[in-house]
């Protein structure tokens, strides 16, 4: 009897604490931004209008993170070879003067051949490091990083033909460490304006989200969808089904790779400048912070993470300076404190989710062992 | 067949850069109103002239004058109002249609326009100072 009315208790007990550690790193931020908010003294109409600005310039990049992960190949800090081949497109739609949509759908096409490309080395790469993904993508970021810059800086205005010298430094070949994207400036932002009161809404951009949104919720039923759920829940049972699970793989990285290489390119229009050696650098930490942020885990990622953690994380990097100075008379401390907190946080969701996966090893454990076990 | 289907969408997707270079360039026209001399012949610069672009704000150039727009597309129109010396009243109106197509900049001459020259249409100053 006291076994019966202890069970479900302990079941509840650890169904609180499992909910309190999936949610741990939005419970945190929720937490820290209720305070920092008022400290701020921003007005609601000014936080609104930032949100809304920074959800439509980073979502396509966040959203790019997913596919991999429902392939079960963790958090794709791969997605900075993308964000390179969408700076490439950019590059050349500068020199050859393309504006306006033309010019950004034009720097999407020259993007995608060098992002599938870029895409297919990663996967095979991957395949080779399998249970190591994240680390072994991050690193090969550093080393594509290489082969942007030898590209960027030694080939463009001596191989490849630049034209305009307003891109090329002094000495004649490479490109300039800043690129001003003016022709192309918000101009997805501002094709459909909307303004309510004071606020302005980027209708486009976030239609194009929508799509993507469309894109993930039907990609996951058809049939290379199902495949890679198939595998990120046990490749090896997805093998034995005769699923070509490296092939699968390969193709989820492509995906994410040339999604990246488009949310980079909606990422700059945004901004309006292209610092042609530093931009890359900081989407993949910047998106998959916000994703965990989120509420994502390692394994576990959705549409609504995705949301809730650009919010959360763009709260922070509008309140916590302000925050600061005013509670601190420093916004330096502020910022500093946003910096600690974010990337603290992406060790914190790590941490949580080796810790659970630990648990959940000795539960499945315990569970075998039957009810004479659990004494 | 399938290599012929990828080869297919390959060439569309090369017309679809192209087609969007052509309708998406960016031209700089400069505008010049200085004393020009071609096949031996000095053309002086105007008094006063006013000139619009697409339907925009006129720019008024007086001589030894130089001004820049900025036109998108392949193809622009431009009105030139030729003025009197006290830049009052209106002389001469001329409305031509430009073709850039895929040419990056260039330099419209107004004295040689006003004198119904067909080469009023020069390089651009950019690639003049490239020239040997």
């Amino acid at each position: 009897m006291s076994r019966l009315d202890r069970g479900p208790d302990k079941k509840r007990n650890r169904g609180v604490g499992s909910l309190l550690a999936d949610y741990a790193v939005p419970v945190i931020f929720i937490v820290i931004s209720v305070v920092a908010i008022p400290l701020s003294d921003f007005s609601a109409t000014y936080l609104i209008q930032e949100l809304l600005v920074r959800i439509g310039r980073n979502s396509f990049l966040i959203l790019s993170l997913l596919i991999p992960i429902m392939a079960g190949m963790g958090l794709n800090f791969g997605m900075v070879l993308g964000a390179m081949a969408g700076q490439i497109g950019l590059i050349f739609v500068s020199d050859w003067a393309v504006v306006g949509i033309p010019g950004i759908v034009l720097a999407m096409i020259i993007g995608t051949p060098v992002a599938v490309a870029l895409g297919i080395l990663c996967g095979e790469v991957l395949n080779r490091a399998k249970g190591q993904e994240m680390v072994t993508s991050y690193i090969l970021g550093f080393f594509i990083n290489g082969v942007y810059q030898l590209f960027v800086l030694y080939f463009m205005g001596w191989l490849i033909p630049i034209s305009n010298p307003a891109l090329v430094l002094s000495r004649g070949h490479g490109i300039r460490n800043a690129i001003s994207l003016t022709g192309i400036r918000m101009v997805l932002d501002r094709l459909i304006p909307l303004q309510v009161g004071t606020v302005t809404i980027p209708v486009a951009t976030y239609l194009v989200i929508a799509a993507f949104c469309f894109f993930i919720l039907w990609f996951r039923k058809t049939k290379l969808g199902q495949d890679m759920r198939a595998i990120g829940q046990d490749m090896a049972v997805a093998d034995s089904a005769g699923i070509p699970v490296n092939r699968t793989r390969v193709i989820a990285i492509v995906i994410s790779t040339v999604l990246a290489c488009y949310g980079q390119i909606i990422f700059l229009q945004n901004m309006g400048t292209l610092n042609t050696y530093n931009s890359h650098d900081q989407a993949g930490m910047f998106s998959i912070a916000a994703l965990l942020i989120g509420g994502a885990s390692v394994s576990r990622a959705g549409i609504g993470n995705v949301f809730l953690g650009v919010v959360l994380f763009h709260l922070m990097f509008i309140v916590a300076p302000k925050a600061g100075r005013n509670l601190m008379g420093e916004a330096q401390i502020g910022e500093y404190f946003r910096v600690f907190v974010s990337y603290g946080i992406i060790a914190l969701a790590l941490v949580l989710h080796a810790w659970k996966r630990l648990r959940d090893r000795a539960e499945a454990r315990r569970s075998l062992r039957g009810p004479a076990g659990k004494e | 067949m399938r290599h012929f289907l990828r080869l297919l969408l390959l060439a569309l997707v090369v017309l679809l850069g192209t087609w969007l270079v052509y309708i998406g360039r960016e031209h700089q026209v400069f505008l010049d109103n200085k004393t020009i001399e071609v096949d031996g012949q000095s053309f002086r610069a105007l008094k006063s002239v006013k000139v619009s672009v697409n339907g925009a704000e006129p720019v008024e150039l007086l001589p030894r004058d130089r001004d820049l727009a900025l036109v998108v597309g392949p193809a622009f129109r431009i009105r030139v109002e030729v003025m009197d010396e006290w830049g009052e009243e209106v002389v001469k109106t001329i409305d031509r249609e430009l073709t850039p197509g895929f040419s990056r900049d260039m330099m419209l001459s107004m004295p040689l326009l006003a004198a119904d020259r067909e080469d009023w249409v020069r390089p651009s100053p950019t690639v003049q100072q490239e020239a040997p």
